[in-house]
């Protein structure tokens, strides 16, 4: 079986994101990580969620699943407990994974599920033009907030690790060679990833803009972060006033969920498929 | 209550046909609980209101079936529980027995904890049960539980059993001749019907009546290739059901009205995406939290039409446990074939309660429906090629060459999304041409009973059970009053063969446990027939053959 390239993922498809948009980046981040990971074409399946994000699932030529706003985290566990050999990568939105599917995720990653979620964080609802989402910031003013937004900004850092996901990392839209590193590392990583990216939005998001990340932004590479230490990643998650970039936490020693599962042990579930079924255990106790 | 499901099990082994059914209220002890058994030579499809014997562990149970108790019930009261007033409750019966259920226990084992099983040993001598076939159903019933258990349990079976022998003589003789059939519920029959037709993954969250079937599929993880799911949430339930079904293995859920309701925007999904799925709806009391442990047939309107737009499914009604066995392999079935959500459609009544079945065969063969063994090596894989049948073929994740997009956007055959008229109006009348090859598949309506008689009843689900007794007991009394029609499916509609069958009938009567005539809605939608009559009862308790029986006398 060929592995993936960079070209053969391309879909006949032209992505269709605003000019400027950080999906473009984003796309092309993905691609180049699963290509340089060198996955089989046909063990890799992406699920996308709905929104600008989602729309990404006609740009990829590879299975994929493009189900309902929110839902794309219960439908790729479920495909991954029935066949652990795939690669699993979860395409979402800001709206769509912190809004719609948050029960799903702050449940989810407690089970440390072996997937790869990136999360397209442009704190807009951009697809519905340009409503607050669940990570726009508190006093800004949108369509639906016109007074500004009273709530402060959920922190996808602080809660993917308050909900013991084994892989958390931020990357930036703007910065694509540390993006596609990070994607690579939480494929490769065994359990629970998350990659939440902040994104340019040039059509609803004027204001947060490349100018406004540089100023803010930074390595924790550069400043010595130990990402094995989860307090120390908790603590420069807290942060309100600068943005870090790189992985804040990773449990090299995570044991995913179906490694957890006797009966998947020696076999994935679709393998253990057989033509022909018995059930004289099953009606044991009913004799 | 596992005693009432323990004396099912021993009318069974004794080689009777056997129900239990269960009464109980939303909390987790305490409260009046009852499980009520009815037997029979020739057969038992639900439980009887008119009491042979009524063992009351408190004075409530006076109260809770004054009713159902007659002059010639048989009352054993648990003096544990306080002195009886004969005079205030000697107009019920002629014979009130006392037994200190629970002294007899704390005498023999020395805790109150075998009460229960001198109960049944109470019982077993007023029915002339085989002491044999009882000790056997103890020892099997506590297995794996410690010794001293199981020998406690037979001292009070056995104490039980003396303190009745001293108060009376049997009311029943109970013969015994050969088993060949199995005990379960309706929920079991379902889980045991999955596993025949090859399930492979379950999620659901708790809920109410349809609990138990998490629990069976839950316990048989270690016995089969089987993941169960607990899930976060009924939307995550569905939604992880329907990643391990494009992922390529028979998958389903399992939730009542309530959480269903959650579901409803993925069933939507599943019609478009073309994702098989079978999902139980367990149907109970409502609207809202309702009566959370009693029984309805209030959710038809809703599974019907559940998710937005134009969608195609399945609604399978079964009535008896053995109908939700054999109904649950059509529905695997249908589910992977035409790549559509099904439904079966129950009730907190039959999938709650147990009843005998012929014991099913053993082995099963399970060939794939409508997936690939190949794809073509140039990438021209079409996930959903328009078809005359409707049917596309469907390739799962790390296949060759079998790249496909799943998709709930509206799409081309490759699955990419698409706004183009052509195509769009291509693959909706693709999906809709399902219906043409699934009317011919599904299971049709049949009549029960006499070909003619004076009252058609017209049943869907569980409801077919009361009224297949009604028609039992009045053969025995050589008459032919009533027969009925039961409707295994609600759609697609069986149109020409209910018509044909309801064309025949003197008085039709439509009967169902809702109170807007639901089932009667739907015929009235899908057919010309009309009703003489209707039964309906929404009080959350099933049907009960003698209030049937008092309904055409009325009549």
């Amino acid at each position: 079986m060929s592995c993936i390239t960079t070209s053969s993922i391309k879909s006949p498809i032209a992505p269709t994101w605003c000019p400027g948009c950080g999906d473009f980046m984003i796309l092309n981040s993905l691609q180049k990580a699963v290509s340089e990971l060198e996955i089989k074409e046909a063990n890799l399946v992406i699920f996308y969620g709905i929104g600008c994000s989602g729309n990404m699932a006609d740009f990829n030529y590879a299975y994929g699943f493009h189900g309902l706003h929110g839902r794309a985290l219960p439908n790729a566990i479920g495909a991954k407990l029935v066949n652990h050999n795939l690669k699993i990568v979860i395409v979402a939105g800001d709206g769509d994974f912190y809004g719609e599917g948050l029960n799903h995720f702050i449940s989810l990653a407690r089970g440390n599920h072996d997937v790869t979620v990136i999360v397209h964080n442009n704190s807009r609802y951009s697809l519905t033009t340009g409503q607050s989402s669940p990570t726009t910031k508190k006093g800004t003013k949108t369509k639906s907030t016109p007074t500004g937004v009273i709530e402060k900004s959920f922190n996808p850092i602080s809660s993917a690790l308050a909900a013991e996901a084994s892989f958390v990392s931020r990357g930036y839209s703007t910065k694509p060679p540390q993006l596609t590193q990070l994607v690579k590392t939480a494929i490769a990583h065994s359990g629970f990833a998350l990659v939440d990216v902040i994104q340019l939005c040039p059509s609803f998001n004027k204001k947060e803009n490349h100018l406004f990340f540089a100023e803010r932004m930074y390595d924790l590479t550069d400043e010595n972060h130990d990402s094995s230490d989860k307090i120390a990643a908790i603590l420069k998650a807290q942060k309100a006033d600068r943005i870090p970039l790189g992985i804040f936490y990773q449990d090299k020693k995570s044991v995913p969920y179906h490694a957890q599962l006797s009966q998947i042990e020696n076999q994935s579930l679709i393998d253990q498929w057989s033509a022909k079924t018995n059930i004289r255990v099953a009606m044991e106790k009913f004799k | 209550m596992v005693i009432s499901k323990m004396m099912a099990k021993i009318c069974k082994r004794h080689g009777l046909q056997a129900f239990n059914y269960l009464e109980y209220p939303s909390l987790i002890k305490g409260g009046h609980q009852t499980g009520q058994v009815f037997a029979s030579n020739y057969q038992a499809d639900c439980q009887k209101k008119d009491l042979d014997i009524l063992i009351t562990l408190n004075k409530n149970g006076f109260k809770e079936h004054r009713d159902e108790i007659t002059s010639e019930t048989l009352v054993i009261y648990n003096s544990d529980a306080g002195h009886l007033d004969e005079k205030e409750y000697s107009h019920l019966t002629k014979q009130i027995l006392e037994i200190p259920f629970r002294s007899i226990s704390k005498e023999k084992t020395g805790s109150f904890n075998a009460a229960n099983i001198a109960v049944l040993g109470v019982s077993a001598y007023f029915l002339n049960f085989n002491r044999a076939v009882v000790r056997k159903i103890i020892e099997d019933e506590f297995a794996g539980k410690s010794e001293k258990i199981i020998q406690d349990d037979l001292l009070a079976f056995k104490a039980g059993y003396a303190a009745a022998k001293k108060l009376g003589k049997p009311i029943k003789q109970t013969p015994k001749s050969k088993d060949d059939q199995i005990l379960l519920t309706g929920n079991e029959a379902v889980g045991l019907g999955a596993i025949a037709a090859g399930i492979q993954f379950y999620s659901a969250y708790p809920m109410t009546p349809a609990t138990a079937l998490l629990h069976y599929l839950a316990a048989q993880q270690q016995n089969y290739p089987l993941i169960v799911k607990h899930a976060e949430d009924e939307i995550g339930a569905i939604n992880h059901a329907l990643g391990a079904s494009f992922a390529g293995v028979r998958a389903m859920t399992g939730t009542s009205g309530g959480g269903f309701a959650l579901m409803a925007e993925s069933v939507s999904f599943a019609s478009m995406a073309e994702i098989p799925l079978v999902i139980l709806e367990a149907q109970r009391k409502g609207p809202a939290t309702g009566l959370p442990t009693w029984t309805e047939q209030a959710d038809l309107s809703f599974i019907l039409t559940a998710g937005h737009g134009d969608t195609q499914r399945v609604v399978l009604t079964p009535g008896t446990v053995e109908e939700h066995f054999e109904l649950t392999k059509v529905a695997f079935y249908l589910a992977e074939k035409y790549q559509i959500p099904v439904f079966i459609l129950s009730d907190k009544f039959i999938l709650e309660s147990h009843q005998t079945i012929p014991k099913p065969q053993l082995s099963y063969s399970l060939p794939h429906q409508s997936m690939i063994r190949s794809a073509p090596k140039d990438g021209s894989f079409r996930r959903y090629k328009v078809t005359k049948s409707g049917i596309s073929p469907r390739s799962v994740p790390g296949q060759k060459h079998g790249l496909q997009l799943t998709n709930s956007y509206e799409h081309d055959e490759f699955g990419f999304a698409t706004e183009e008229i052509k195509p769009t109006v291509n693959q909706v009348e693709k999906r809709t041409r399902k219906m043409d090859g699934l009317i011919k598949e599904i299971p049709q309506p049949y009549l029960v009973g006499p070909k003619k008689a004076a009252t058609t009843f017209v049943c869907w689900g569980s409801t077919i059970n009361v009224v297949s007794q009604l028609i039992q007991t009045q053969s025995i009394e050589k008459k032919q009053a009533v027969n009925a029609i039961h409707l295994p499916v609600m759609w697609p509609f069986p149109k020409k063969e209910f018509t044909k069958l309801a064309k025949k009938a003197k008085k039709l009567v439509m009967i169902e446990g809702n109170q807007s005539g639901q089932g009667e809605r739907l015929i009235k939608q899908e057919t010309e027939i009309s009703f003489a009559d209707r039964i309906h009862r929404y009080d959350g308790r099933p049907f009960y053959v003698e209030d049937l029986q008092n309904w055409l006398k009325e009549k």
